[in-house]
C-alpha cells in the first residue's frame, strides 16, 4: 500500500508537476527577455535524451560514490514528497516528529550534490562543492528558526497533520505578523536551496563550468536534473503546508490551491530574473545577518502570541 | 528511429569550441543565442561542460597545439555526438592553407557532420545549417 | 620637450651610432642604428625620455635579418622605431630583457621563429611553437621548406 503511494504520489505526480513547473520557469524567463521559449514538452524530452547518452566516469573519481550520489539525492526527495502528499491528502496518519524528518531529509539533496562534486576528481567540481557546503551552513540556521514559528503557533506540536488542522480551524499562519515574516525568510532560503540565481554560485556558472555537475553525463545527470525539478515542486509545497494551509483538492478549492502554488512560483521566477549572482561571502553574510535577524523577530512575535 | 535519438534531435545541447580562430565566428555563434535569433525555441541550450554536450560547434583553423586538445575533448563528449564546422577556417583552413602551423583540415582530425561556410557566417546561415543537420540525421534530407 | 628638440637631441647624442635617420611623418620616425649600440640607445629612450616599449618586430629581407623595436612617446604623439640589421648566417644581438622586462617574451618569440640569438637573455625557451617542432627550423625565414610529411596542402578540388 505504502509502495503504491510512493510510486504514484511521490514519484509520478511530483515529477510531472515539477517538470511542468520547470517549463513555466523557462518560458517566463524567455518571455521576460523578449524571445520565444521552448515548447511545452521540453523538460521531459531533456530527461529522455539524457538517458540515452553514454556515461563516462573519470579515472580519478571514486567510482562507487560517484554513481551513488544522484541516487541518494533522488531517494530523499522521493520520500519527502511522499510524506508531504500523505499529510496533505490524509492518506495515512502523520506521526509525531515528522516535521523534523522532513527538515533532515531536505538537507540531503544538498549533501548529495556535495558528495557528487567531491567524488568527481576535478578541481572545478571541488570548488563548486565547497561553495555548496558554505551555502548550506548559511541557510540552515534561519530555515530552522523560521520553521519554529508554525510549530509554536500550533501549540508546540511536532506533526504536520496537527499544523494543517490548526490552520484549517483558525486560518492560515501567513495571516499573522510572525507568519508573514517567517514566510519571507523561507522564500529567501528556498531560493538558495533550489540553486537559483542570486545564490547559484555552486553550479551552472560560466566561471567554474557548472561546478559540481561538471563530470556527470548520461544517466547520472538525468537523475540529478530530475531531482532538481522535483525539488522545484516539493519546496514550495512544503511552504504551502506550513504557512498557507495546504492544497485543498476538492471542488472549488482546486483553483485556490493552484493560485497559491503559482504565486510562490512567480515570486521565485521574478527574483531569479532580476538579480545578479552573489559571491559566497556576500551570501553567507546575507543569511547570517538580516535573514537570521528577521527570523528571530518572527519567533519572538510568535512566542508572545501575535 | 529510436526514442532517445528522436529526443536528441529535439533537445541538442550546444558546446562551443574555438581552436584558434579570430573570434569573429564565435561572436556570430553567440549572436544566435540572443533574443533576435533565439535558438532556445528549438530546445538548444549552451552546455557549460563538455560532458553535457550533444553538438560540438568548432570554429577556427586547427593548429598543432590545439589539435591535441581537440582530440581529447572529442573523446570526452558522450556519444552520440555531432560535430559542426563553422566558418571557412574550419572547413579547409581558408587563407591559412599554406601556414606552417596548420597542417591538416578539421575533418582529417575528427569526423565532421555538417559544414557551414562563410567568413563569418550570418546567424541565419548557422540556424539553417542546424536545421539541415537535423533533417540529415532524421534521414529526410 | 617638443618633438623637434627630442629628435635633435637624439641625433646629437648618438651621432656615431646612427646609420640612417628617416623622418617619415609627424607621428613616425625610423632610426637605424648599429647592432652594438642597441642597449645604449634603447635604455636612453626608455629611461630618460620616458617612452613606452610597444613591441618588437622581425623580418627576413633577403639581404639581412632586421629587427625593429617600437617605442611610443605618448605625450607628443610620436612612435620611434629602432632598426638593427643582422647578418643572415649568424644573427646575434644583445638582449634587452635585463633592461626592461617587457622585452622578455617577444625576444623568445623572435628567437624561435627567426632564429636570432639574444645574448644575455635569462630564459630563452620556446614560447609558441609546439614541443615536437624540430630544432633549427625557423618558420618565417625566406628559405623555410615544408618538413612535415603528413601535411595536406591542397583543397582537394
Amino acid at each position: 500500500m505504502y509502495v503504491l503511494y510512493l510510486i504514484l504520489y511521490g514519484f509520478i505526480l511530483t515529477a510531472v508537476l515539477g517538470l511542468i513547473a520547470s517549463w513555466i520557469d523557462r518560458k517566463v524567463t524567455a518571455r521576460l527577455q523578449y524571445r520565444k521559449g521552448p515548447p511545452f514538452l521540453q523538460p521531459f524530452i531533456d530527461i529522455i535524451k539524457l538517458l540515452g547518452k553514454e556515461t563516462l566516469i573519470p579515472r580519478e573519481a571514486s567510482r562507487a560514490t560517484f554513481v551513488f550520489a544522484p541516487v541518494l539525492g533522488f531517494g530523499s526527495v522521493l520520500i519527502v514528497s511522499t510524506l508531504l502528499w500523505a499529510n496533505n491528502n490524509r492518506l495515512f496518519n502523520s506521526f509525531l516528529g515528522d516535521i523534523i524528518v522532513v527538515v533532515y531529509l531536505l538537507a540531503i539533496p544538498s549533501i548529495s550534490m556535495m558528495i557528487g562534486g567531491f567524488a568527481s576528481g576535478n578541481p572545478l567540481a571541488r570548488v563548486g562543492a565547497s561553495r555548496e557546503m558554505k551555502l548550506l551552513l548559511g541557510y540552515e540556521l534561519p530555515f530552522i528558526l523560521a520553521i519554529l514559528v508554525p510549530i509554536i503557533k500550533s501549540d508546540f506540536s511536532l506533526s504536520l497533520g496537527e499544523i494543517l488542522s490548526v490552520q484549517a480551524a483558525n486560518g492560515a499562519f501567513a495571516g499573522y505578523a510572525s507568519g508573514i515574516l517567517a514566510l519571507i525568510v523561507c522564500v529567501a532560503v528556498m531560493q538558495a536551496k533550489l540553486g537559483l540565481v542570486p545564490f547559484d554560485m555552486p553550479e551552472a556558472e560560466t566561471e567554474i563550468m557548472s561546478g559540481w555537475m561538471i563530470e556527470y553525463s548520461g544517466t547520472g545527470l538525468a537523475i540529478f536534473r530530475l531531482m532538481k525539478n522535483m525539488l522545484l515542486f516539493t519546496l514550495p509545497f512544503f511552504l504551502i503546508i506550513l504557512f498557507l494551509g495546504g492544497l485543498n483538492l476538492s471542488g472549488i478549492g482546486i483553483l485556490y490551491s493552484v493560485l497559491k502554488y503559482v504565486v510562490l512560483l512567480v515570486i521565485i521566477i521574478v527574483i531569479r530574473n532580476t538579480n545578479p549572482r552573489l559571491r559566497i561571502d556576500q551570501a553567507m553574510r546575507f543569511f547570517w545577518g538580516p535573514v537570521t535577524g528577521v527570523a528571530v523577530i518572527a519567533v519572538i512575535l510568535a512566542l508572545i502570541g501575535k | 528511429m529510436s526514442l532517445t535519438l528522436r529526443a536528441l534531435l529535439k533537445s541538442p545541447w550546444v558546446f562551443h569550441l574555438s581552436t584558434g580562430s579570430c573570434n569573429n565566428c564565435d561572436i556570430e555563434v553567440l549572436d544566435c543565442l540572443t533574443p533576435r535569433f533565439d535558438i532556445e525555441r528549438f530546445g538548444m541550450l549552451l552546455a557549460p561542460s563538455i560532458k553535457h554536450a550533444d553538438v560540438l560547434l568548432v570554429t577556427g583553423s586547427c593548429n598543432r597545439k590545439s589539435a591535441i586538445r581537440l582530440k581529447r575533448l572529442y573523446e570526452q563528449a558522450p556519444k552520440p555526438c555531432v560535430v559542426v564546422a563553422i566558418g571557412e577556417c574550419s572547413l579547409s583552413r581558408g587563407m591559412f592553407i599554406h601556414s606552417y602551423n596548420c597542417p591538416l583540415p578539421l575533418d582529417k582530425i575528427i569526423p565532421v557532420d555538417a559544414y557551414i561556410p562563410g567568413c563569418p557566417p550570418k546567424p541565419e546561415a548557422i540556424i539553417m545549417g542546424a536545421v539541415k543537420l537535423i533533417q540529415k540525421l532524421k534521414g529526410t534530407l | 620637450m617638443t618633438r623637434e628638440e627630442i629628435l635633435k637631441d637624439l641625433k646629437q647624442r648618438f651621432k656615431e651610432d646612427i646609420v640612417n635617420f628617416f623622418d617619415k611623418s609627424p607621428k613616425r620616425v625610423y632610426m637605424e642604428i648599429k647592432p652594438e649600440s642597441l642597449v645604449k640607445c634603447a635604455s636612453y629612450i626608455f629611461k630618460e625620455l620616458k617612452a613606452r616599449f610597444n613591441i618588437a618586430s622581425g623580418v627576413d629581407s633577403r639581404t639581412a635579418i632586421e629587427i625593429l623595436y617600437h617605442f611610443s612617446l605618448e605625450y607628443i604623439n610620436l612612435l620611434v622605431s629602432l632598426r638593427v640589421k643582422l647578418n643572415r648566417n649568424n644573427p646575434q644581438i644583445d638582449s634587452l630583457a635585463p633592461v626592461f622586462k617587457g622585452a622578455n617574451w617577444i625576444e623568445r618569440e623572435i628567437h624561435e621563429i627567426l632564429g636570432v640569438d639574444f645574448k644575455g637573455h635569462p630564459d630563452l625557451r620556446r614560447l609558441l611553437l609546439p614541443d615536437e617542432w624540430p630544432k633549427g627550423v625557423y618558420p618565417l625565414r625566406c628559405d623555410y621548406t615544408e618538413w612535415d610529411k603528413n601535411a595536406i596542402r591542397d583543397r582537394g578540388v
